[in-house]
């Protein structure tokens, strides 16, 4: 027998819209700030070392703050869900520690624990943030894509949002890859890298967008339920 | 709910197409294939600048080097290949390596060719040979030549160096074609390890006081933050001068010039015997004494000071523009943070410090006496200089140059006559900088893009790695600084004539006991080793050669 669908957020979806809008903002705030930061750089504005430390001490502290605010919000939207949506949302958790990342993984990786930089720690490090990003938000987007009690839209959102996870996340390390190790010097690597540079800045809006348009998808949802059909639902998924 | 899982298996199998067509749009768009010898016209749709051909074509004959690093393209070989076939095509000059050698064994070639009264009819000879085979009547006066057929291009490569034709010109007349390279690239630069000023919160150095202090802080206090005091301040090399952690750009920040002849009160004086040479030498005995140079500098090779840097331990080196892609580079190796900055010499006053640096013209191409078209040289230098260096055309770079289907097929080194523009870097450095500010690198060659994609990645995608093209050509970079030393912050060496007969002779050991002195005085001894040098140095060959040198600056003006 089929499972009746029910939203993702018992009440209100407020901690989802949340947890979508600052994911969101916090891309499109690092990639405003970085886009600046480079520009004054490239035009010899600042030097290379300005340009680090104000890069590194704006990552740091934007990074803690969103980290916190995201773990938080992914907390709240599992306590606040149900089911396969609340295992979703407990893993997504774990990508709150990507943000933190930026600009603190080379100092965790190559000095803390003391891993070998094999010439390449920056190329490392970054694709270790991107792995600790896109693994858990793999697989909530997996397990909300599986959830049969989640509603089609939602399913069907999240399905797509693998693909875009997957897709910011290595579409730059296999650029980097190529570029300064397997064909460094071909045009067409040249290319890939210039694209490769805006779909990283895409790394979190992108999620963030699709966490947002599940919320509003979800709310809809709820909306069109009949009223007792409704209240049945959020009874289901509160004695879950 | 049949019809619900049927819909579901065709939206995954849609899907699955829609991964499987966005994989296949993400391959290269260009597949790298073999590179063929050419069939038909090979110059065909090239955008070239032909000089005037010879009808009939002439013969010339010539010699080549070619060694083991030297690869073909397939059906290709030195006597047939692409420079061959468009001095043959294009210009009507049919060249014939009458011999081809190992570089190592062309000076012993050409010789025993010559004494054989074998002299090909083009060829390239080194400063002394120049004068050697002038001497003895066996080269073409190419003076008027050059007047009549030497293109605006040709003049102006062949002007940037000041020096590069006059070190061609014997007697008042032009007998060598330089092969020109860039000459400012010998300069010296400051490197310094950024993420250490910044990390100590130390500003950039403008002055010899503040590259002391930083050396003693960069000693003294742990920039590398591993609670052990294992860092020093300057490399240096055994070997004291070169390309990699040398002391010549030290000396000059106190203006003085080791090891070349410059201008002083209307004569050439030789920069070791200086005066301006006594602080310098107290101020490094001291960072010695300190601890801020290495104890076991006078062992050091550079690979042993490549070690050093590598490990992460040194934080200021006196080296040229190129050194970030080495041995700066390895400083990634334990800390992918590790940045290091050019900056132009400091001075220890207020007048600004000169970079000395020497000519990099060593050889020229001349013509046989006798031989009836010594204007067919100057038309194939017009055809390197208009097409190699005056093009931005990517194919026909890539047909005379090689190109990345085929990396390490290097054509240009199928004919002697290759010249480099000695304001090449600055040029383009300029050109990337202007193209990376305005965001936009459609105006760049291919390689220039590259580089531009590179330091974008530095900037834009934090790839630390990339910052050894951010710190030599990209905003600020070493590039930069040549750009100063090339206006009014560069000392060129005055002297760039053969060796006079008495420095041929002393000049070894002088240089030796000017090395023993320096390594002397920087371990501990009394700067009186100094003075004692310089009175040795006059007393042993030193006066002679002051002599003959201005003499020579006479008829060298």
């Amino acid at each position: 027998m089929q499972k009746s669908k029910q939203p993702l957020m018992r009440q209100s979806h407020l901690p989802l819209i949340l947890l979508g809008a600052v994911m969101t903002g916090y891309g499109l705030l690092t990639a405003l700030v970085g886009r600046w930061l480079s520009g004054q750089a490239m035009r010899g504005l600042i030097t290379p070392g300005a340009y680090r430390s104000q890069l590194v001490a704006f990552e740091q502290t934007a990074g803690l703050v969103a980290g916190i605010l995201l773990c938080a919000l992914f907390i709240l939207c599992a306590v606040r869900s149900a089911g396969s949506a609340r295992l979703a949302f407990a893993i997504g958790a774990l990508a709150s520690a990507a943000p933190m990342l930026v600009g603190r993984a080379e100092d965790l990786l190559f000095r803390v624990i003391g891993l070998p930089t094999l010439s390449a720690g920056s190329v490392v490090a970054g694709a270790v943030t991107a792995l600790v990003f896109a693994l858990p938000m793999t697989l909530l987007f997996i397990l909300l894509a599986c959830g049969r009690r989640v509603p089609r839209g939602c399913r069907w959102l999240s399905l797509a949002s693998i693909f875009v996870v997957l897709a910011t996340a290595f579409f730059p390390i296999y650029v980097t890859v190529l570029a300064f190790l397997l064909k460094p010097g071909d045009p067409a690597v040249g290319r890939m890298m210039e694209v490769s540079a805006q779909v990283m800045k895409l790394r979190f809006i992108l999620p963030g967008l699709s966490l947002l348009l599940l919320a509003l998808i979800s709310m809809r949802f709820a909306r069109q339920q009949p009223p007792d059909e409704a209240a049945k639902v959020i009874e289901q998924g509160g004695s879950k | 709910m049949r019809h619900a899982a049927g819909k579901t298996r065709y939206s995954l199998l849609a899907w699955l197409l829609l991964v499987l067509l966005l994989a296949a749009c993400g391959q290269p768009a260009s597949k790298a294939t073999p590179a063929r010898p050419p069939t038909g016209d090979p110059f065909a749709g090239l955008n070239l600048v032909v000089p005037k051909r010879y009808e009939p074509p002439i013969a010339m004959n010539s010699v080549i080097t070619v060694d083991a690093t030297v690869k073909f393209l397939s059906g290709n070989d030195i006597h047939d290949n692409v420079w061959t076939r468009a001095y043959e095509q294009l210009l009507g000059i049919k060249v014939n390596y009458k011999w081809v050698v190992d570089a190592s064994m062309y000076g012993q070639k050409l010789g025993l060719s010559i004494n054989s009264g074998d002299v090909p009819d083009m060829f390239r000879v080194d400063q002394a040979q120049l004068r050697l085979f002038q001497e003895a009547g066996l080269l073409a006066d190419l003076t008027a030549v050059y007047e009549a057929e030497a293109s605006a291009k040709t003049r102006d490569v062949l002007t940037q160096d000041p020096i590069s034709l006059k070190a061609g010109t014997l007697g008042g007349k032009l007998w060598g074609i330089p092969l020109t390279d860039a000459s400012v690239a010998s300069a010296s630069v400051l490197w310094v390890r950024q993420d250490w000023l910044d990390k100590l919160g130390i500003a950039a150095p403008t002055s010899m006081a503040d590259v002391l202090e930083i050396s003693r802080r960069f000693t003294e206090e742990d920039p590398d933050g591993n609670k052990v005091n294992d860092t020093i301040g300057l490399c240096v090399t055994k070997t004291l001068w070169g390309a990699i952690a040398s002391l010549q750009g030290f000396f000059n920040g106190y203006h003085a010039y080791p090891g070349i002849w410059y201008e002083r009160d209307g004569k050439l004086v030789y920069g070791s015997v200086q005066p301006e040479m006594r602080p310098a030498l107290l101020a490094l005995q001291k960072m010695y004494a300190q601890g801020q140079i290495d104890r076991e500098f006078g062992v050091k090779d550079i690979n042993q000071i490549s070690q050093t840097i590598a490990q992460g331990k040194c934080g200021m080196e006196f080296g040229v523009w190129w050194n970030p892609y080495h041995p700066l580079n390895l400083s990634q190796q334990n800390n992918p943070r590790a940045f290091w900055s050019a900056f132009p010499l400091p001075s220890v006053d207020a007048t600004p410090a000169k970079s000395q640096y020497r000519s990099a013209v060593g050889a020229f191409l001349v013509v046989r006496n006798g031989y009836k078209h010594p204007e067919a040289l100057i038309r194939m230098v017009n055809f390197w200089t208009d097409n190699i260096i005056g093009s931005q055309d990517d194919k026909l770079r890539g047909t005379f140059l090689g190109n990345i289907e085929a990396p390490d097929v290097v054509l240009y080194k199928y004919t002697p006559v290759v010249l480099w523009e000695p304001n090449a870097a600055i040029k383009a450095g300029n050109q990337l900088r202007d193209a990376l500010a305005k965001h936009d690198p459609s105006g760049l060659d291919l390689e220039a893009q590259w580089r531009y994609r590179i330091i974008q990645a530095y900037f834009e995608q934090g790839i630390l790695e990339a910052w050894v093209e951010v710190a030599t050509n990209g905003p600020n970079g070493a590039v930069t600084v040549l750009q100063q030393i090339l206006k009014d912050r560069g000392l060129l060496n005055r002297f760039y004539g053969t060796p006079t007969a008495t420095m041929a002779e002393k000049m070894p050991t002088l240089q030796t006991m000017e090395d023993v002195m320096i390594t002397k005085v920087i371990t501990g001894d009394s700067i009186a080793v100094f003075d004692q040098f310089v009175s040795d140095w006059y007393r042993l060959g030193g006066t002679e050669i002051v002599k003959e040198v201005n003499l020579w600056a006479e008829s060298n003006p």
